[in-house]
């Protein structure tokens, strides 16, 4: 089949729609006069004010280390870390957030559909990421005392501790968005929250755009 | 405020501009809800960004960018746009069935099934060719260079041609 076919047939397909469609003008003409409700401009509000409670609680986190000024370092290195995963968190989300704004539909399609799927895809990995914390809620009530002469330390504080390191760092290894494709409970772990919809498909998608973007070889 | 005329001078072009509407619409989805659903979301998102449209530029090119980032983000979605706008229970698009030429009609139907088939950007592409746009405007709206539009096209077309003959034969 010649190429001239292909537009042939297309060009048929369009006098056929010129004769039959017909557009419910009443429809487009309600359409025009509702309210504006944008998803992406409620996911951007969700981000800031994500963005805001988390600049409250690592101000609060910044407060309590600047308090305790290292008289327990179990408890000042324990809140120092939390403090910069959650900074680290902060940061990503007001990324999310700019990321947001700038999405125009109107961009080409391309980059439009780019900035999208990295979006999905930076959310599952801030959510893993600040997994990692876990672990150091408990460690920071630990003493010097304790570690030294407390043997109940080493049977159930410091056992436990590391109970906790181990799940957090085997939770964040299996629900990595590869996984998803491979683990029924991972997929659906992580399809809770309308955050991590469509994760799969979007770092498939980036896979794609950049193949479409960068293939030009004949 | 948007007047009166800037409403009817958008509702022109949208009905100017219904095929593409449709077609891309078709293209995407595979049941007639989504078809409406699909139509319904782009002609809004139009309406949206209609006061950032720059009356110099050309309306098509314009309303192919909206139309088909809309239509790929639906696509990518496992379920409808449901709150982006309000649900309108009346039918957007009405097509009468027409019986028409049997080949024509059969042709048309294997061509829409074969580029339905295509991957989300290789869709995108094709329209944009079928639609007769210059390779540097598909350039333009798909973000992509002039050569990787052409040797795209081409691999595309085989592709299509390939179909076309199998079933034939």
């Amino acid at each position: 089949m010649q190429d001239i076919n292909l537009s042939e047939i297309w060009k048929a397909q369009d006098e056929k729609l010129d004769r039959t469609l017909k557009l419910n003008l009443y429809i487009i003409d309600s359409l025009q006069k509702q309210k504006v409700r944008s998803k992406l401009g409620a996911l951007a509000r969700f981000k800031l004010v994500v963005a805001i409670l988390g600049m409250v609680w690592v101000a609060f986190l910044g407060l309590l280390i600047y308090g305790n000024r290292m008289q327990n370092p179990y408890f000042t290195i324990s809140v120092a870390i939390i403090f910069i995963f959650n900074v680290i968190a902060v940061v990503v989300y007001l990324n999310h957030y700019a990321l947001l704004k700038s999405i125009n539909y109107s961009d080409n399609i391309t980059n439009t559909q780019q900035k999208l799927a990295r979006l999905q895809v930076s959310t599952i990995n801030i959510a893993r990421i600040l997994l990692l914390q876990t672990p150091f809620y408990s460690t920071w009530f630990w003493t010097q005392q304790q570690v030294m002469h407390d043997p109940r330390f080493w049977y159930i504080s410091f056992p436990v501790a590391m109970i906790f390191v181990a799940f957090t760092v085997w939770l964040y290894i299996s629900i990595s968005p590869a996984n998803m494709e491979k683990k029924k409970w991972v997929s659906r772990f992580m399809n809770i929250g309308m955050e991590y919809k469509s994760v799969t498909q979007a770092r498939k998608f980036l896979v794609e755009l950049e193949e479409f973007k960068n293939d030009s070889t004949l | 405020m948007i007047e009166k005329a800037d409403r009817e001078e958008f509702l022109n072009l949208v009905q100017e501009n219904k095929r593409i509407i449709y077609k891309i619409g078709n293209l995407y989805c595979r049941d007639k809800a989504d078809i409406e659903d699909l139509a319904q979301e782009i002609i809004y998102q139009l309406w949206r960004s209609w006061a950032s449209f720059d009356a110099k530029a050309k309306f098509t090119t314009w309303m192919y960018r909206i139309a088909l980032n809309v239509a790929i983000s639906f696509y990518r979605k496992d379920s409808k746009r449901k709150d982006s706008h309000e649900p309108i229970a009346e039918h957007l698009i009405e097509m009468p069935e027409e019986k028409g030429n049997g080949e024509t009609e059969s042709n048309i139907n294997l061509l829409m099934q074969f580029i339905n088939e295509l991957a989300a950007l290789d869709k995108a592409l094709m329209i944009l060719y079928l639609e007769e746009n210059s390779y540097r405007e598909i350039a333009e709206i798909l973000g992509i260079t002039e050569t990787n539009v052409a040797t795209r096209i081409g691999r595309t077309k085989e592709k299509l041609k390939k179909k076309f003959e199998l079933i034939n034969n």
